[in-house]
């Protein structure tokens, strides 16, 4: 049972860390946030009882940079992301999203002299997929397990396979990011393109960069008005290490 | 020196030169021993053999010289301080590595500039053309190269067509005749008026 | 939502606004050989729009369309034409077609709509709303009277951010010929905005979810627009910079490629410098300064970035800000715009304060793309400005105006070069205000009609550039001589065509264009270097073909022909080759339809034969040559008495002209006294159908007597 392996594994990967021999639960998960992804491709998360919802602990590596002061809004970077990954070029379903603040910034059509966009300032802000810290909202939301964190480049990908196309993970995301395939009707979302980007490499101006990832979960109001309904699987894995402070958790 | 000490010196010293181009920088064989024995290649046991190491400096400039005449992508030109001066022209264009040279004699500079404009487009360059970069003439030298050309005999061929608009175009009649570099010039200031 | 098999998007609109119906077509069912474009919108003219309808007769129909690559990643692939009975054509409407950027072609697209057909007229005005497959006409009472700019606003409102919309202001509500639709702030289709107001349609609001697939490998298709971006120049596809560089061997001080390392968008905050290798994939962007081409180096500090059609890295409208507009003219301090919309405003002072490159001049140019836009005017390629001053300087505004009208305009500001000059002018034209807004809005056919001026006065005139037919020249002579000329003939606008003048003026020198035009025309002597002509010859015949056909072909994929055809590159590496085959590479793997450079040729050629069979038949007369194919007289003429053929004239011969329409017609396979297109002709393009209805009009020129 690999659950009599837990105490081992833990052994082995707070000595890796310099921290103390025995943790709790917890106290794995916070070395696991900072850990190397080897340690949840080890299986760990699933080591902690077999059936346990995914929950993505570790931050992705990579994050795509925007800068609305070089976007010229040529929308070249959201028909490379559909047409050199899925064949078709469809802006709708770029992971990448230009087309919503071209042409009046995020804040829409208002008129008045602070309005960005063409027909404003001039200003192309544009949105990315910031990937998410724990809790990653989207695959929070996903009762499916289908987005997970991909093993390279940590970024959140949907698994198409899993899938199974309720939409939740649109509601969960507060910057209205996932987008959603009718033909196939899966959700999908920026894979990073397995660390080369292609709409990096497609931008005229510079104006997206790759980069190592930080949390920008904080810059930028969400704009969408999100519903982040967890399945009662996933609810009870966070309240197994989010107890109230000094509380030892409910698990070993 | 062996087969192989020598390509390594020959790499080294494409190399360098190579690496001047993509500082937007001619080289001389001067240049490129300095920057060789900056990167040390003189000291390390690139397989140079002893006498080439204890080689004195006439020996390897002469021994630069050579590699250098017969490298497939450097060009070798006769500089304007009389030194022999070397570009990677996919990384440095022959045109520009001419422009750096003569950047010293503001005349030179100028009249040659002039007369290849005239020659190989054939077209006259505005006057505007020597204040920018990388030219970078002040006006003075600008007046000051100009009657240095009206007054030598050697520089009879280069002169001005003036068009509508006031601007100055400079052109060598050795290549362009007065009537048609002033169509040209003519024209070039007509553009903007023609989208 | 629809994604379909191919680069089409499959459906045709027909909105009727007489009876509200609303129904579409299959696109390559119906127009399927004329692939889309102005071949669909000539298609439309031909079975469905009768021979003499006047443009804004009821009668007339109004086709936007763009092409099977439009909404891809086909660099500069935003085109839509708009074809119709065109009102400024002068003294009889013809087949015309305006043409316009921006982000409608792929919005239309995304639709699942290759092309709108409008036609009947609404009993009041309406606006369309296109959602995918939901498609509504909307009541536009209160967008009527409003300009361009808020009509977009009020249907974005209503739409959402993320539509496309294609709007007339008041020009195009109050049917002057001189009016244009306009999408994207500053991309303007001219000439066809009254077409689109007599018909009471306001403005088209379109938005779609769906996608086109690429029929095609994905792989390939990817490396084929990477390729197409490595031989990309700058504007007009200028390959030479206009600066002296280490990386390249040539430069040209006239080169619209102005982008220098070291300059800076001036305007965008913080300022963003121009780094990195000229030739850098994620430079292309910085190589364009439209505003700095036209106004000068003042232009930089108020470049906020560039701006122009979807999927295009060229970026050919400049969008500038200064803060004088607001204090001194109450305007937007924001403007954008390129090429001769960027000068509207200036062209109309013959002196400016500080010259064509100083401040009064960006000022100017800031109003008239602000206003001009806004109001949906067209230029008619600048003839409209160029009128204004002749007639001025002639003192026929004072002849012909009221004396109160005259004395209400403030000639005094004109002639000091005050912009503010404009803030009258031009809604004094957009408004048709007046005899003088009434006039003038209809173009120079408004002149010869109303103001008893003659055409012929306007063409000896060396400084109108007039040409025929109530437009201008339009890259003529001036750029290329007789191939400019023959280019110049065919059309009933102003002829649009870019293919040849890309070319000449692509900066690189002389001997190195001749080369190129051997590989592509058959020999260097296709190609002359300017104001150096040489006689007349079958390879410049073969090379305006080439110039014509391409256009076409252009305007019927959605491609734009201010850039391509990409025949020369910026790269020493390739001999500054581009590919003469690109279109039908893209063509062919888009769409699955495997064509070659020739076949797909063949198309572009059958669409320009029918706009040809189109001009026969509403003309009513086969006789091209003499009825249609005009020279203005100041084309074979000099102010300096040069002769033709001499270095340093764009003169040309009336003989040599003569025999230059002679080879056109024979390479086109034409007839050579009529420059009609012959039955066989009509039968080898797939035109047998109109050969036929031609006949019965005896408008072949076998049978002519």
């Amino acid at each position: 049972m690999q659950r009599e392996r837990y105490p081992e594994w833990i052994s082995l990967a707070a000595d890796a860390a310099g921290m103390e021999a025995s943790l709790s639960r917890r106290g794995f998960l916070m070395l696991s946030a900072c850990a190397a992804s080897s340690l949840t491709a080890l299986g760990l998360c699933e080591a902690l009882g077999a059936g346990s919802p995914l929950v993505i602990l570790d931050n992705a590596k990579g994050l795509i940079l925007a800068d609305p002061s070089r976007c010229v809004g040529c929308q070249r970077c959201e028909l490379a992301c559909t047409e050199f990954n899925d064949g078709r070029a469809q802006p709708s379903l770029s992971r990448i999203k230009i087309s919503r603040a071209m042409n009046f910034g995020p804040e829409g059509p208002t008129g008045g002299p602070a309005m960005q966009g063409t027909w404003g300032t001039g200003l192309v802000v544009q949105s990315v997929c910031r990937q998410c810290p724990h809790p990653v909202p989207c695959a929070t939301a996903c009762p499916e397990d289908a987005i997970q964190a991909d093993p390279k480049t940590g970024a959140r990908v949907v698994n198409a396979k899993r899938c199974v196309g309720c939409r939740l993970c649109q509601r969960a995301c507060p910057w209205d990011m996932i987008s959603f395939d009718e033909e196939s009707q899966k959700a999908s979302k920026c894979f990073l393109c397995n660390g080369k980007p292609k709409c990096v490499e497609a931008c005229p101006s510079g104006a997206l960069r790759y980069v190592p990832w930080r949390d920008i979960t904080r810059e930028g109001r969400p704009n969408a008005a999100t519903l982040t309904a967890l399945s009662a699987a996933k609810a009870k894995a966070c309240v197994e290490c989010h107890v109230p402070s000094g509380r030892k958790s409910t698990r070993r | 020196m062996t087969c192989d000490a020598t390509a390594a010196f020959t790499g080294a010293a494409v190399e360098a030169v190579r690496e001047a181009s993509r500082q937007g920088r001619l080289a001389t064989r001067e240049d490129v021993l300095a920057a060789m024995e900056a990167e040390g290649v003189f000291l390390s046991p690139v397989g140079l053999e002893a006498e080439a190491q204890a080689a004195p400096p006439e020996g390897r400039d002469a021994l630069l010289a050579a590699v250098l005449a017969t490298a497939p992508d450097i060009i070798a030109f006769q500089g304007l301080s009389g030194q022999t001066v070397y570009h990677a022209p996919d990384l440095l264009s022959r045109t520009y590595a001419r422009i750096l040279d003569r950047k010293g004699s503001p005349l030179l500079l100028m009249a040659e500039e002039i007369r290849a404009n005239s020659r190989d487009y054939p077209r006259p360059v505005p006057v505007e053309l020597f204040g920018a970069p990388p030219f970078g003439l002040a006006p003075e030298e600008i007046e000051q190269a100009l009657r240095g050309m009206a007054a030598s005999p050697d520089y009879q061929d280069i002169t001005f067509t003036t068009a509508h608009t006031g601007a100055v175009y400079l052109f060598s009649t050795r290549h362009l005749e007065q009537s048609y570099a002033a169509f040209l010039a003519q024209r070039a200031e007509s553009l903007v008026m023609n989208p | 939502m629809t994604i379909t098999a191919g680069g089409f998007a499959g459906k045709v609109l027909r909105v009727d606004l007489s009876t509200g119906k609303i129904s579409t077509l299959d696109t390559r069912e119906k127009y399927g050989a004329m692939l889309g474009g102005t071949g669909l919108g000539y298609q439309v003219l031909w079975e469905e729009v009768p021979a003499g309808t006047g443009p804004f007769d009821v009668a007339n129909k109004l086709i936007f369309a763009t092409g099977a690559l439009a909404g891809t990643s086909v660099p500069c692939s935003g085109r839509t034409a708009i074809t119709t009975i065109f009102p400024s054509c002068w003294p009889k409407a013809l087949v015309g077609s305006g043409h316009m950027g921006g982000q409608f072609a792929a919005k239309l697209k995304y639709a699942g709509y290759d092309a709108i057909i409008v036609e009947g007229k609404a009993e009041r005005p309406v606006w369309l709303f296109i959602r995918d497959g939901r498609v509504e006409l909307r009541d536009a009472a209160f967008l009527w009277g409003s300009g361009i700019h808020r009509t977009t606003l009020e249907i974005s409102q209503e739409m959402g951010a993320d539509c496309a919309v294609a709007a007339i202001g008041q020009a195009g509500e109050k049917l002057a010929p001189l009016a244009t639709v306009v999408n994207s702030l500053s991309h303007s289709a001219g000439g066809v905005g009254g077409v689109m107001g007599s018909k009471n349609l306001k403005a088209i609001g379109v938005q779609g979810s769906g996608g086109l697939r690429i029929a095609g490998n994905k792989e390939q298709w990817e490396r084929l627009v990477k390729f197409h971006l490595s031989i990309l120049g700058a504007n007009n596809q200028h390959v030479v910079p206009s600066f002296p560089t280490p990386e390249s061997e040539y430069y040209n001080p006239g080169s619209r490629w102005v982008g220098e390392p070291g300059k800076r968008w001036g305007a965008a905050r913080p300022p963003v410098e121009i780094t990195g290798s000229i030739h850098d994939m994620s430079r292309i962007a910085y190589r364009t300064n439209s505003a700095a081409f036209f106004l000068g180096e003042q232009a930089w500090k108020h470049t906020v970035r560039g701006n122009g059609c979807t999927s295009c890295p060229i970026r050919c409208h400049t969008t500038l800000k200064v803060p004088a507009m607001a204090t001194k003219y109450g305007l937007d301090e924001v403007a954008q715009g390129t090429c001769i919309a960027l000068n509207f405003g200036r062209f109309f002072f013959p002196t400016l304060p500080g010259g064509p490159k100083g401040e009064a001049a960006l000022e100017a140019c800031m109003i008239g793309m602000n206003m001009a836009d806004d109001m949906g005017i067209w230029s008619n390629y600048g003839q409209l400005q160029r009128d204004f001053i002749k007639l001025s300087r002639d003192g026929v505004f004072q002849a012909k105006l009221g004396s109160a009208e005259y004395a209400a305009i403030p000639w005094d500001k004109w002639r000091a070069g005050d912009p503010a000059f404009l803030l009258d002018i031009i809604p004094r034209i957009g408004e048709r205000r007046g005899e003088l807004g009434q006039v003038l809005s209809e173009g120079s056919g408004g002149l010869f009609g109303h103001w008893g001026i003659s055409e012929e006065a306007w063409g000896a005139d060396h400084a109108t550039t007039y040409w025929k037919m109530g437009h201008p020249k339009h890259h003529a002579n001036e750029d290329d001589g007789q191939c400019g000329v023959i280019i110049n003939t065919q059309y009933n606008r102003d002829a649009q065509c870019h293919s040849h003048t890309n070319f000449v003026r692509n900066g690189l020198p002389v001997h190195e264009q001749k080369r190129l035009a051997g590989e592509l025309w058959g020999s260097p002597d296709s190609v002359d270097a300017p104001g150096h002509y040489t006689r007349m010859n079958k390879y410049k015949a073969q090379r305006a073909k080439w110039a014509l056909i391409r256009k076409e072909l252009h305007d019927c994929l959605g491609l734009c022909n201010w850039m391509g055809p990409w025949v020369a590159s910026p790269l020493k590496e390739r001999g500054y080759r581009g590919d003469n085959s690109l279109e039908s590479r893209f063509f062919s793997l888009a769409t699955g339809m495997d064509l070659d450079r020739e076949e797909l040729d063949a198309a572009g050629e059958r669409v320009f034969t029918l706009h040809r069979a189109l001009t026969i038949r509403d003309m009513e007369t086969v006789d091209m040559r003499a009825q249609h194919d005009h020279v203005p007289r100041w084309v074979y003429e000099d102010p300096k008495g040069a002769q033709p053929f001499t270095p340093g004239t764009i003169r040309m011969d009336r003989d040599d002209i003569s025999r230059a329409m002679d080879m056109f017609y024979e390479v086109m396979g034409w007839d050579k006294s009529t420059g009609a297109p012959t039955r066989e002709a009509y039968a080898r393009l797939g035109l047998v159908d109109v050969g036929a209805a031609l006949q019965a009009k005896n408008l072949l020129p076998e049978d002519k007597p």
